[in-house]
């Protein structure tokens, strides 16, 4: 099974646990809030300044999925796209600690946090990746736990234990 | 949905609309948010285990709230026409788990849905409760393509005598910090 497109790339044999990344930092403007939440999130405190000031959060805030969103895309920048990625399992603990607001920097760490072999094919590792998010004052944005497919290069061989 | 927390039924299924999934959003999503080949090149995408190019599970997630949004201004303006106060939302605090299950290609037709799993008053957030929120989609061969447990803030209609004491003293400086704890 040979990919032209990862060959090159790290793979699962290549990470190493506790191993960080730096994500960003990347300043996030008002335009970008709006063209992100009129497509996926069209709330008044994500759409228009106004309403936003008289909102809970008090000035216009990003969706907190386009939070996600621009966090995910550096943590593809920084590492995904370097590996020999499968696609992602899923994620949990996703916590948005506190609104990343217009003109705010957005910016983290990524942290390889677990590694194992997928049970059921031996061409998948399984890569836990812990992302801590920050604003430019170092408050903490959103926090978020990720489960990513790495491809192994060299499957262990298949070991058949006694028979019962 | 845009309910009162003390008017939102635990267990019922609430359907949420279907989405497809064009090659050209795929990729624009990709492009913008996700930038792994087999999100944004359907030719370097059948090198992939996937064999084509599929959408980033972020984009079919996102799509998911865009309809979960909808409904609930729908089901406002439901409530305004009967002459009902509708209730109100606040932001959510996270996401406790999300699965993506089976990919997304173009082309494909996702159903989503919502159920109210549990709620329970909020202990920091005084006169709100909190929804764990159920949601899912499935494919057009009914396939279930992801399924997560989002949490959310709702208005109650009644707020106890206790939580109105503590709102009360949150406006006063120097105390609001006491008042306003983590969830």
């Amino acid at each position: 099974m040979d990919n032209p497109v990862t060959r090159d790339r790290w793979h699962f044999e290549d990470l190493e646990l506790g191993r960080a990344f730096t994500l960003g930092p990347q300043r996030v403007t008002a335009e970008a809030i709006k063209t992100y939440a009129g497509e996926f999130d069209p709330l008044p405190f994500h759409l228009d300044e106004a309403a936003a000031k008289a909102s809970i959060l008090g000035g216009l805030a990003a969706s907190g999925f386009h939070t996600a969103a621009l966090s995910l895309r550096m943590l593809v920048e920084a590492m995904l796209s370097h590996c020999a990625a499968m696609g992602g399992l899923g994620f949990e603990k996703l916590s948005w600690r506190r609104p990343l607001m217009a003109g705010d920097s957005l910016g983290g760490v990524a942290t390889i946090i677990g590694l194992r072999r997928s049970a059921s094919n031996p061409h998948m590792g399984i890569v836990n990746v812990h992302l801590e998010m920050r604003n430019q004052n170092g408050q903490e944005v959103m926090a978020m736990t990720l489960s990513n497919i790495v491809e192994i290069r060299h499957p262990h061989p298949l070991v058949l234990g006694p028979a019962q | 949905m845009t309910r009162f927390w003390e008017d939102i039924d635990t267990g019922v299924t609430y359907p949420l609309g279907e989405h497809a999934f064009t090659a050209e959003e795929i990729v624009r999503f990709g492009i913008a948010y996700d930038p792994q080949y087999f999100h944004t090149d359907p030719e370097a995408a059948k090198f992939s285990h996937f064999g084509s190019l599929v959408a980033s599970g972020w984009h079919t997630i996102a799509m998911g709230h865009r309809k979960m949004v909808d409904a609930l201004h729908a089901e406002a303006e439901r409530l305004k026409s009967l002459g009902a106060e509708p209730g109100l939302s606040g932001p959510s605090p996270g996401i406790n788990w999300m699965q993506f299950k089976h990919p997304v290609r173009a082309g494909d037709t996702l159903s989503y849905s919502m159920v109210v799993a549990s709620k329970r008053p909020s202990h920091s957030l005084p006169g709100w409760g909190i929804l764990f929120n159920h949601i899912q989609a499935t494919n057009q061969n009914g396939t279930l393509v992801y399924r997560g447990e989002v949490v959310g803030f709702v208005k109650m209609r009644h707020t106890p005598l206790g939580a109105r004491l503590v709102m009360a003293l949150a406006r006063v400086p120097g105390l609001g910090s006491l008042a306003r704890r983590k969830r």
